[in-house]
């Protein structure tokens, strides 16, 4: 047990997106309301990208781009751009996620004139 | 320039979709007719393609002539070829369907156009990528364009398409990490590069933590029992127009992104705590194909009821594939392309008759035989007989390589559950039609006449399910070299 907590301690980045990734979960999972299911949505997703930052980060590196006139070219000095541009990918499709929802939760609000996911089944009977 | 025929595949689509708002401001008119001609040409460019796939082998598409390990690689192999001409056929016959029976206020709407048109160039994408990042941009670009078509026409699909979109993008999100932890792991998301540095990396928990998450997010995207709760419900209340379209393409090409993962990177040997993976896979493949067509038996919607034969239809083609010798493959691979085109028929019929008859249960259909045209009673019959897997159709020959892998194999399970799914799929078409040719107390025959387009696109679907049964073997046995070469 005590190794555990041990081994946790030692990546509290990777505790941090456990958490997200649940809370996230537990959101969507248990309000009835629709624009809440979308926060923890939003929620999960977030922790996604957490996760992708978190292990791409690293101490001291620096941009990745090599100086003209640079001679030998040392890796461990910059930091991995792959991970950075999932990321801004990542959160590009997001957006463009949040924005289709967005509108079909106003389109249901429109329509229903609730959000509230058990008077909606009430009302699709 | 034929070896950039995939990126003109994808392009067409994408093009005259972010064009169409500007092409069509002054004569929204234009919009079905420009759909028309761009799916037209993409007919003509996938065959274009297959062709020169069959002549100059596969090849690896490196796009903007920046090669793998930096750039984007693109593999078009006969598979992806055979199914991205798939694709464009059946998008030609339910946009030609779609011009007939159509939900009011869709019938020159500009935006459902123009996301049709961008679904089939995710679609494309999806298809042809063969880097992991590349599969999760297209799936979402298919998937966004997707939930808004499923609320194109507003009313009660509004609140599916919304629990769709909650479970696409979960899905997503699970996919997303799935690929940062391979990435983790292996420090590429190539997919020719992780079937190379995997093999020793399989007894890592972030790899294995890494494929099942891929699969879990996949799996909500192909509807894999139990994980289907959102297929019935959206499909059984999208327009009318888009449900053939959506139905036969997007569950599939999710299908073909995991088969893809699958092939490259799991093989027999594969084990997780002494568990052979593929077998695991190909029990649930089981259990879906059984518990789909049991769910389908009992729907009394018929609309609820074909979706649930796409379910149990996915468990059979991940039986196929997951079964580890290339018969089985091949075999779930053709029976892919089948299913695309007879659930593209199955959901235009019961448009058709909620168009015509305003009929969508099993009780409305009752005696329709009698008064409908017999062109939806003979594809009806075509369909029936292709969903069943009888011969001549291409159904039976996808179903008969599969169970011929499956002994192969000696999986004796797999060969219960293709039999039991086709005795279950047989039960409910037993229902439709003993419904459907029941005699009316009234004796005032009188057929209705459909219109051309309807004829043309249920012609099409039912020529083109038994010309596939007809060149089956020329076609499985594309898929086999394909296989064999290491392709995919």
């Amino acid at each position: 047990m005590g190794e555990l907590f041990q081994t946790l301690l030692q990546r509290p980045n990777f505790v941090v997106f456990v958490i997200l990734f649940l809370w996230g979960i537990y959101i969507m999972a248990v309000h009835p309301n629709l624009v809440k299911k979308l926060i923890g949505l939003y929620i999960v997703q977030t922790s996604a990208i957490y996760f992708l930052v978190a292990f791409s980060a690293k101490d001291g590196a620096t941009v990745p781009i090599i100086l003209e006139g640079a001679a030998a070219v040392d890796p461990s000095i910059y930091a991995n751009p792959l991970p950075h541009v999932l990321t801004v990918t990542a959160i590009v499709v997001q957006v463009a996620t949040l924005g289709v929802s967005l509108a079909l939760v106003s389109a249901i609000y429109r329509k229903f004139g609730t959000l509230d996911e058990d008077e909606l089944m009430e009302k699709l009977k | 320039m034929s070896s950039h025929l995939p990126i003109l595949l994808f392009l067409v689509p994408f093009f005259m979709g972010v064009s169409m708002p500007i092409l069509t401001a002054k004569r929204p008119a234009l919009c079905p007719d420009i759909t028309l001609g761009t799916v037209i040409v993409m007919v003509i460019v996938a065959i274009l393609n297959l062709r020169f796939v069959l002549t100059q082998g596969p090849i690896e598409y490196a796009l903007g002539g920046w090669t793998a390990p930096l750039g984007i690689a693109w593999l078009n192999d006969s598979i992806a070829a055979l199914i991205a001409l798939t694709i464009s056929v059946v998008s030609l016959i339910t946009i030609v369907y779609g011009r007939v029976v159509v939900t009011t206020g869709l019938e020159k709407s500009v935006p459902y156009y123009t996301l049709i048109l961008i679904m089939m160039s995710g679609l494309v994408g999806l298809i042809f990528a063969a880097d992991l990042f590349n599969v999760f941009v297209f799936l979402e670009v298919a998937a966004l364009t997707g939930y808004a078509l499923v609320a194109a026409s507003g009313g009660k699909a509004l609140v599916y398409a919304f629990r769709y979109l909650l479970l696409g993008s979960f899905g997503a999100t699970l996919y997303l990490l799935g690929l940062s932890h391979l990435y983790v792991a292996t420090g590429t998301l190539n997919m020719a590069d992780l079937s190379d540095r995997l093999p020793e990396l399989m007894t890592s928990t972030a790899v294995a933590a890494g494929l099942i998450y891929i699969f879990l997010g996949l799996s909500i995207k192909m509807a894999l029992i139990p994980l289907h709760s959102w297929l019935p419900d959206a499909y059984a209340n999208a327009p009318s127009s888009v449900t053939p379209f959506l139905a036969s393409t997007v569950t599939k090409v999710a299908l073909v992104a995991w088969v893809r993962i699958e092939y490259s990177l799991i093989t027999p040997t594969v084990e997780v705590s002494a568990v052979p993976v593929l077998v695991l896979l190909e029990e649930l493949g089981v259990i879906a194909a059984l518990v789909g067509g049991a769910l389908a038996l009992i729907q009394t919607d018929l609309k609820r009821m074909f979706a649930y034969g796409g379910v149990s239809h996915i468990g059979l083609i991940l039986i196929g594939v997951s079964l580890g010798n290339d018969t089985g493959f091949a075999g779930g691979m053709f029976y892919l392309i089948n299913d695309a085109i007879m659930q593209a028929a199955l959901f235009m019929i019961a448009g058709a008759i909620l168009h015509y008859h305003n009929a969508s249960t099993l009780d409305d259909v009752r005696g329709l035989g009698h008064v409908t045209s017999p062109w939806l009673t003979a594809s009806l019959i075509v369909v029936a007989i292709a969903m069943v897997g009888l011969p001549p159709t291409g159904g039976f020959f996808g179903k008969w390589n599969i169970i011929l892998g499956a002994l192969e194999a000696e999986h004796y399970v797999a060969v219960f559950a293709v039999v039991g799914s086709t005795l279950l799929t047989f039960g409910y078409f037993l229902k439709v039609f003993a419904n459907w040719f029941h005699q009316p107390q009234a004796v005032e025959v009188k057929t209705i006449e459909v219109a051309r387009e309807l004829r043309f696109s249920l012609g099409m679907a039912s020529f083109a399910i038994i010309a596939l049964g007809l060149m089956s073997d020329t076609v499985v046995q594309y898929l086999l070299e394909s296989v064999s070469r290491g392709g995919i």
